[in-house]
């Protein structure tokens, strides 16, 4: 364990799964015969949001019906009684293929995400046969080479490449205004070591113009003087953070700690971290629908992904990005994000999945959602609303850094069985056939799926 | 409405790279001295071609804080030059433009790098060091450039059947083989019309991209003459081919295409010149505006308008000699993905 924490988000459930799987879907076996339950008694944490109690997905319900043509069908196609492990969890998605309805989602240039975690993280991706997304600003900030030593990118690369069964996952990679720069796609897409993932149709390149925790800005991470020396030029760095408490030996405090600057603030020029500001670049429907049209030319043997911060016309980014061409389109909720953001921005801009989801109504196409998923409930909620997989970010770094061996394996674990129970007890079998009736609001907060965003010109 | 999400277009395979022999074999084979002789007419009648319609020849630069951004994949090579991060000359587009300030009418012949993705290795026509008639004109149309274009053709295919034609005969090349060419009249037809084309012919086409390799020697093969693609897509090519004012998302672009299944020769176009455009054209390229500032700051007090147009020299002698490859037709080839000296 390396120290991280994430404040606001269920860390000891999801380290508790890294460390028993399965295990902590249920009460503790030793109590059963012993305790009574109901509801109020289930998963620790599963309710709590950092926005106040729970966000849209957290208040909704599954709703199971009674009558389930859908499980006859099974019935009669098994010759027996279904079960939940009779339910099949192998997702297309963003053109590849997927053991389950998730994906690795990308983690950023802050430590926590491009260090060893990163890389155990891609390794348990790979085996679990899940696509695995690396973060944008990777390159300008670490290199692409790298020295003597292997570059982070190509690190995670390497272990993801080296472990992944054939015919599923798949990776994808990001490239933000100042990756552009380090022309980081062509990079990749002329580089020998993604040859493999070329040829077996594996590599997608994702478009990223936001992101959930700090919706309309771009990346932000906290440098030391000598690393903010070497970024200018390619980076703005701002003297704002004043003496930081929570520093630690490499002049970089944790990427959740969430305290920003809480000592007195040094002279001018003299404070020890900076924050260093990637632009979150300019896009209009025209810029948004010629880029995926570029990136479908020039990169035409990999997969087009975009990812879309909560605006609030996600329904109509995602109707453009569908009809120009990609193959999926991920929706950061405002819970999301492993990145530095400012606390004003995480606790007062963007909309929740939930909404993003509702306004998006019934996709045109592949649709991913991300936003503090860690479990089954959450994960099945998402599907019933319209997205094919969801996205782990920060519970699959916990995860790794519970065990980096096994921790996201088994966390993945316990999600999918609960994944399977949950769906099975909607009277479905495939992940893909739930729906917006399988889902419910006591108070009625979120209105039923709406159609697909109108006004949006081609 | 068309659903381009769910037109499953199959992903290109990758042709395999062909064997090159070693080097000293290379430079001794008869083939490569025919095709060696064959370029250095060409070459001739290029620049005395281009002298006569009033172009002066600059030599290119070779670095640059930037280059063409390019497309298809196609990486800059960086170079350290004196600690800032400059690119070797994947084309020199934007010192073209910068030029008509002093020289109205120019050309280059111009060494160009392009990491391409070792996948076009076996395409036969790529190589990731080449050569470019590079040529733009000030105050000049479409129509204008393709003119000059079509007449340079000319004449070059002219000029070599008049002074190398033994070492065309030894490679194959029948005079019949430019009948068409010499005849005049080259065929046009728009991006829209070639899409269409290929669907007739079996052969699925992004009708928002480049057309594939494929598509292309499918065209080629059915022409007996060169022809001229017009009205590339915005998305398939650089911010600074035209938008046309009248037709927003097409461009006022082209390329030449050689019959016989040769493929591309010649691409063109009438040049964004308006400092508003090209930086929003930038930003539809997923460019950094930023890091082209030498060059939008003579966007900004005034780029002349013009259009021209790059003829792949390699691509020429290839089509000249009917040899199967480009790697033939060059001294010292550097196919994609394939490390050589």
């Amino acid at each position: 364990m390396t120290g991280l924490h994430a404040d606001g988000f269920p860390e000891a459930a999801v380290r508790a799964r890294a460390r028993r799987g399965t295990a902590e879907v249920f009460p503790a076996a030793g109590s059963y015969g012993s305790r009574l339950f109901g509801a109020g008694a289930g998963t620790p944490d599963a309710g709590a949001a950092p926005h106040g109690p729970g966000d849209g997905l957290d208040r909704a319900r599954l709703v199971p019906p009674v009558f389930m043509p859908r499980r006859l069908e099974k019935l009669i196609d098994l010759g027996r009684e279904p079960l939940h492990d009779d339910v099949d969890l192998r997702t297309a998605l963003g053109g590849f293929t997927s053991e389950l309805p998730l994906y690795l989602s990308a983690f950023g240039s802050t430590r926590a995400g491009s260090g060893d975690l990163a890389i155990a993280a891609s390794r348990q991706a790979a085996r679990l046969g899940i696509p695995m997304v690396i973060g944008e600003n990777m390159v300008p900030v670490h290199g692409y080479r790298g020295g003597a030593e292997r570059s982070a990118l190509l690190a995670r690369i390497a272990a993801y490449v080296a472990e992944v069964p054939d015919g599923v996952g798949g990776l994808v990679v990001q490239q933000s205004t100042e990756d552009a720069d380090g022309e980081v796609w062509n990079l990749l897409y002329s580089d020998p070591a993604t040859r493999p993932l070329l040829d077996s149709g594996r590599l997608a390149f994702e478009l990223k113009t936001g992101q959930g925790a700090k919706p309309g800005l771009g990346g932000m991470t906290v440098v030391g003087r000598a690393e903010a020396a070497a970024l200018a030029g390619r980076f703005a760095v701002r003297d704002v953070l004043g003496a930081t408490e929570e520093s630690d030996e490499s002049g970089e405090p944790d990427e959740s700690a969430g305290s920003g600057g809480s000592g007195t603030s040094p002279a001018p020029g003299t404070s020890p971290l900076l924050l260093r500001c990637a632009t979150p670049g300019t896009f209009t429907q025209e810029i948004l629908r010629q880029q995926i049209r570029f990136m479908r030319n020039n990169y035409p043997r990999a997969r087009t992904w975009v990812k879309f911060h909560p605006g609030r016309d996600v329904a109509e980014a995602a109707a453009v990005a569908w009809a120009a061409g990609a193959d999926a389109v991920t929706v950061d909720g405002a819970e999301g994000g492993t990145g530095w953001a400012p606390l004003v921005l995480m606790d007062a801009a963007g909309l929740d999945l939930a909404e993003c989801l509702r306004r998006i109504g019934r996709p045109a196409g592949c649709l991913l959602a991300s936003g503090r998923m860690w479990e089954g409930g959450r994960a099945v909620k998402a599907l019933t609303l319209g997205a094919t997989a969801v996205g782990l970010g920060r519970a699959a770094l916990l995860a790794v850094d519970e065990d980096p061996d096994n921790g996201l394996v088994r966390l993945v674990a316990a999600l999918a069985l609960e994944a399977r129970l949950l769906i099975s007890a909607l009277g479905q079998y495939r992940a893909a056939d739930v729906g917006p009736d399988d889902v419910w609001w006591s108070d009625g907060s979120a209105a039923p799926a709406a159609p697909t965003a109108p006004g949006v010109t081609r | 409405m068309l659903d381009l999400a769910h037109t499953e277009m199959p992903l290109p395979a990758a042709d395999p790279a062909p064997a090159v022999p070693p080097l000293g074999e290379h430079l001794r084979s008869p083939e490569l001295r025919s095709a060696m002789l064959v370029q250095q007419e060409a070459l001739h009648a290029a620049r005395t071609y281009l002298r006569e319609q009033g172009f002066t020849e600059l030599l290119p630069p070779l670095v640059g804080p930037v280059t063409d951004p390019g497309g298809r994949g196609a990486k800059a090579l960086d170079v350290d030059y004196y600690g800032r991060p400059y690119k070797l000359m994947t084309s020199a587009i934007l010192y073209k433009q910068a030029s008509l300030r002093g020289f109205p009418r120019m050309f280059y012949i111009a060494p160009n790098v392009r990491v391409e993705p070792a996948e076009t290795a076996g395409t036969g026509r790529h190589l990731v060091e080449f050569h470019q008639i590079d040529v733009e004109m000030a105050g000049a149309s479409r129509e204008d450039v393709q003119q000059i274009a079509a007449g340079l053709l000319r004449r070059v295919v002219a000029h070599v059947w008049q002074q190398v034609p033994e070492e065309l005969t030894r490679l194959g090349r029948r005079a019949e083989d430019f009948a068409g060419l010499l005849a005049g009249g080259f065929g046009r037809r728009t991006h829209a019309e070639a899409v269409e084309r290929l669907s007739e012919l079996g052969h699925r086409q992004s009708p928002d991209a480049e057309i594939d390799w494929a598509g292309e020697r499918l065209l080629s093969l059915a022409a007996d003459r060169p022809f001229f693609i017009d009205d590339y897509p915005k998305g398939s090519r650089g911010f600074y081919d035209r938008e046309d004012p009248e037709r927003p998302g097409v461009l006022r672009n082209f390329d030449l295409i050689a019959d016989g299944g040769f493929g591309e020769l010649v691409s063109g176009s009438e040049r964004e010149s308006q400092y508003a455009a090209l930086v929003t054209r930038m930003r539809e390229s997923g460019e950094n505006p930023a890091k082209y500032a030498w060059y939008l700051d003579l966007a900004r007090e005034g780029l002349p308008a013009s259009a021209g147009f790059g003829m792949g020299v390699q691509r020429l002698v290839r089509f000249l000699t009917g040899l199967d490859a480009l790697w033939q037709v060059s001294a010292y080839p550097k196919l994609p993905g394939v490390i050589a000296p």
